[in-house]
């Protein structure tokens, strides 16, 4: 058993390990990869924020990203809504085509976007981006929002009814309030996604709508930029952040005065 | 006096019509941007211009290729299996001991699980790299020098396991968190020793978060793109990386979608044989 | 506490069925209610029932009987197959459930999670579009009627599973529906709570005097509650009487059955047209119309005989093969001449009887209950 704990620590080790040494590197003075640094700086910092070519990628993947979300459940809850509560001829193959782009692998789709958006004229354009992230972007945040509906207890629509709201105030005063958190994991994950996809980004935004992932590629690939560590480091920094700070926040609510 | 209401025909009619309404946005919008593409894909691998199976056949005959798809499967196979060896103790681990272990076990999974993609493959870079701390390492221990680790097909394995372990962790531990504890219990009171115990009931009530990990590891390792572009061998693609030169440097759109069309036919494949057996809801539960 | 109050007391101005006398029409009539879910198996079939202005009824019977279906379809949450709901004499089907004016607390409470309780129970008058003012003051007063004005602001899940159902009655009563349902409300609670409850939910039906259907599976509960208990099986009504006929004179083998323990004894025609059982001989009682009847003979209406004039008594020999001491009874399992009996006796009389012992056991004949095989 402990050898089996031993081994357990290890991985974990060999999971986190890489993750952490992306944070000195952005505080290097090399103009290259190179580790352990020869020194330390903030040179880098500097230079990223400074650039326009690493921050407009940055804005470009946020507003992808946001434009993605807002489609995605725009498009996500009416469906949902019609697959958790109705049953109706052809449901099982509206969901294998609601989990479809999960399946397809991105590469795949990559292609097919790359020649149809040069037909459609939207190739390295936010829109394009958008639109295929939207479609990348919909099993996930069906698989959360149908989740999240199909937990939500149908009497207290029913209460509403019989407590004298219309089926619209029903809709408004209750069914959305309460499943708000839902829809907006689902939209959180379909805005994650699109931040973070990069095969179909990296063939279609082009430099014009160029997005953070497909910057980053292009920066390890060609130019072995040094603020690629600078970017990997806020990255990081951000999910490290978001992971950890419900803990944080229950350790500091909850402690015993 | 209103009629007694609704004759079930007339009612599933009207439910009916109302789902295909609440569908409409999402299927039109799917039917538009992601149908047509894809479809496109298929299309342009039978047409140059007009139909032919011409880049099916020299796929199909060129040992280039197959070396490159059997490469893929290669390279896929040995990554799940790391990937379920080096987890499964974790995710053990972390149902067993629960309590801050756990926490700390999962946050670290966590962690992985939502850092970019590209992030950790510029840390392997880094790692693996010429002036990087393994080669520092493996010369200290006298292997000087030390062997090229980078574009290799070892760095891109490597890469890849780190990267997928923890979706099969997050796999495994979805299921195992599930098993009652006190069958092993049962075992144990009933003359099972610690190991007869996990062998013959734990690990089989596990066998669905294998099965779905593996899966799952597998189907994304073999369309992987962007880490064997940036950390592997040149040389030695795999079949994503194959695609996107056949675009990049060739512009051979009709090799590329037949090329497409042929991961797609496998990925395909497995699910199917995933859903006959296991039930493709489960994938995803 | 006014609007309640006038309510109280317009409905206490009895309009109990019989009370005075006469029949009055029936306020909520439920006739030939059938609902199917998949237009091929029928969860209710045919129900009719004519339920008085403040009556409290209740709806007993098994899982699945179709009690849950009946309160839907009168709240307006599930469309009746066939068959018709008056209210007051007009019928409901084409009333939306919204418009109907009908209370409910259902079986999980389904308090909204993102309101207050007084929010909760302010619900129904804001959709009725009250001012803000009269809404907190009715508000407040429904929740002091259910003992809980000190918890006005708490959230539902800060509330206990007791708390929360008083939550919901009040919220059901702050509108003064014209008709209460209530599915299985204390299902949920232990034993203690669910009986403080009863007492509680029977004190509001006292004041306010409103129509109820009440539904649940613990006989003691309809017993105790109701004036008229609907037994419900197979999406049936079996029996719809008050509580004590329905315990002492039930309608079907069924009711007979399902409230209350029983013995049930063949009864048959006798060639002299009087009525025998089966290992016992002449019954010696009125005989009603019909040729086979189940014989319901309960329990504890069976004592030990310890000899003398047999008079208006049933003796049978009878020996013991199992003994259940409930403290305060003893349940003697058993029978004789090939007869099954069970008998309830109070614990005192019981300290010498053992199993494997034959005794005489008898009843009066007039506690034997004749059902229509
Ligand atoms: N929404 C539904 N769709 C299909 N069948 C249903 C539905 N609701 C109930 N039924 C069926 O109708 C029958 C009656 O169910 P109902 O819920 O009315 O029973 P009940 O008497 O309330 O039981 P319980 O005491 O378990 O609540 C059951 O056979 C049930 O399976
Ligand atoms: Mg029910």
């Amino acid at each position: 058993m402990n050898l089996v704990l031993a081994f357990a620590l290890v991985v974990a080790l060999f999971v986190v390990g890489p993750l952490l040494i992306v944070v000195p590197m952005s505080f290097s003075t090399a103009t290259s990869f190179e580790f352990p640094p020869p020194g330390y700086w903030l040179g880098y910092y500097r230079a990223f924020f400074a650039d326009a070519r690493w921050t407009q990628p940055v804005i470009n993947s946020i507003g992808i990203g946001l434009a993605t979300m807002l489609l995605t459940i725009l498009l996500v809850i009416p469906a949902s809504f019609a697959m958790v509560r109705q049953r109706f001829f052809g449901r099982s193959a509206v969901n294998l085509m609601l989990m479809m782009p999960m399946i397809v692998p991105h590469i795949v789709m990559a292609l097919g976007y790359y020649s149809y958006f040069s037909h459609l004229k939207i190739i390295h354009s936010p829109l394009g981006v958008v639109l295929a992230h939207t479609c990348l972007s919909v099993p996930v945040s069906y698989l959360i929002i149908a989740a999240a509906l199909k937990g939500f207890d149908r009497n207290l629509e029913r209460a509403a009814m019989n407590l004298g709201a219309g089926p619209l105030r029903t809709f408004w005063e209750v069914t959305f309030p309460v499943l708000r958190p839902g829809f907006l994991i689902g939209g959180l994950f379909a805005f994650i996604h699109s931040f973070d996809e990069a095969v179909v980004a990296i063939f279609i935004s082009g430099q014009a709508a160029s997005t953070l992932p497909r910057k980053m590629f292009d920066s390890i690939r060609i130019e072995a930029d040094p603020i690629i560590s600078v970017v990997s480091t806020l990255l990081f920094g951000v999910v490290l952040l978001a992971v950890i700070s419900p803990l944080i926040w229950r350790v500091v609510v909850k402690r015993p005065v | 006096m209103v009629p007694p209401v609704g004759s079930a025909a007339i009612k599933s009619g009207s439910s009916d019509a109302k789902a295909w309404l609440l569908l409409l946005p999402a299927l039109a919008f799917l039917a538009v941007f992601f149908l047509v593409p894809l479809g496109q894909v298929v299309f342009f691998s039978v047409m140059d211009p007009g139909f032919t199976l011409k880049h099916y056949t020299s796929f199909l005959s060129d040992s280039f290729y197959w070396r490159v798809l059997w490469g893929t499967f290669q390279t896929a196979g040995i990554v799940t299996i790391f990937a379920l060896l080096m987890s499964y103790p974790l995710a053990y681990m972390i149902v067993r001991m629960g309590g801050h272990f756990a926490t700390v076990m999962l946050l670290i999974i966590a962690m992985s699980f939502w850092t970019s993609f590209l992030v950790r493959t510029f840390a392997w870079m880094v790692i693996l790299g010429n002036n990087g701390p393994l080669r520092a390492i493996l010369e200290a221990f006298g292997w000087s020098p030390a062997p090229q680790l980078l574009f290799t097909r070892f760095s891109s394995t490597l890469a890849m396991v780190h990267l997928l372990i923890p979706f099969m962790v997050l796999a495994l531990y979805s299921v195992m968190k599930k098993i009652d504890m006190n069958f092993v219990r049962a075992a144990r009171s009933l003359g099972a020793t610690p190991f007869q115990a996990f062998h013959r009931v734990f690990l089989p009530l596990s066998a669905p978060g294998i099965v779905n990990g593996c899966t799952l590891v597998f189907i994304m390792c073999l369309g992987f793109y962007v880490t064997p572009v940036l950390l592997g061998s040149p040389r030695e693609q795999m079949i994503a990386g194959l695609i996107g030169t056949q675009i990049e440097e060739f512009l051979e759109f009709g090799e590329a979608s037949a090329t497409s069309v042929i991961l797609l036919l496998v990925t395909l494949a497995i699910f199917a044989i995933y859903n006959r057996f296991v039930g493709l809801d489960k994938l995803w539960g | 506490m006014t609007a309640l109050d006038s309510r109280a007391n317009s409905a206490a101005r009895g309009m109990l069925a019989g009370e005075n006398g006469t029949m009055t029409k029936a306020y909520l009539e439920i006739r030939d209610l059938v609902k199917s879910y998949d237009g091929w198996q029928k969860a209710v079939r045919g129900i009719s029932l004519d339920i008085q202005k403040g009556e409290f009824v209740s709806f007993l019977g098994p899982s699945g009987s179709g009690k849950t279906t009946t309160l839907m379809m009168v709240a307006g949450f599930e469309k009746p197959t066939a068959g018709s709901i008056r209210l007051g004499g007009r019928e409901i089907a084409p009333v939306p459930p919204h418009q109907r004016n009908i209370g409910m607390v259902f079986q999980n409470y389904a308090l909204f999670p993102h309101m207050t309780a007084a929010e909760n129970v302010g619900f129904p008058l804001r959709m009725r579009k009250r001012p803000a003012a009269e809404i907190a003051k009715r508000a407040r007063d429904a929740l002091a009627m259910v003992g809980l004005a000190d918890f006005a602001g708490r959230q539902p899940r800060e509330l206990s599973g007791g708390q929360q159902q008083r939550v919901a009655l009040a919220r059901a009563l702050v509108f003064e529906p014209d008709v209460l349902l209530l599915d299985e409300p204390l299902g949920a609670l232990d034993k203690n709570l669910r009986e403080h409850m009863q007492v509680e939910i029977k004190r509001i039906h006292r004041e306010l005097g409103i129509t109820t259907i009440y539904v649940t599976h613990d006989q003691t509960e309809a017993m105790t509650m109701s004036d008229r208990i609907a037994v419900f099986s197979q999406g049936a009504v079996e029996q719809f009487a008050p509580p004590l006929d329905v315990y002492l004179r039930p309608a079907t083998r069924f009711v007979g059955g399902f409230v209350g323990d029983s013995n049930f004894l063949d009864v048959t025609r006798g060639t002299d047209g009087g009525l025998t059982a089966a290992g016992l001989g002449a019954l010696d009682l009125p005989a009603p119309e019909g040729d086979r009847f189940h014989g319901l003979i309960r329990p504890e209406a069976i004592g030990v005989w310890r000899g003398g004039e047999a008079g208006e008594h049933c003796i049978v020999s009878f020996t013991v093969e199992a003994l259940v001491n409930y403290g305060d009874s003893v349940l003697l399992i058993g029978g004789g001449h090939g007869l099954s009996l069970r008998a309830r006796i109070p614990f005192v009389q019981a300290t010498d009887i053992h199993e494997g012992n034959t005794l005489q056991l008898a009843w009066r004949r007039r506690d034997m209950h004749l059902i229509p095989a």
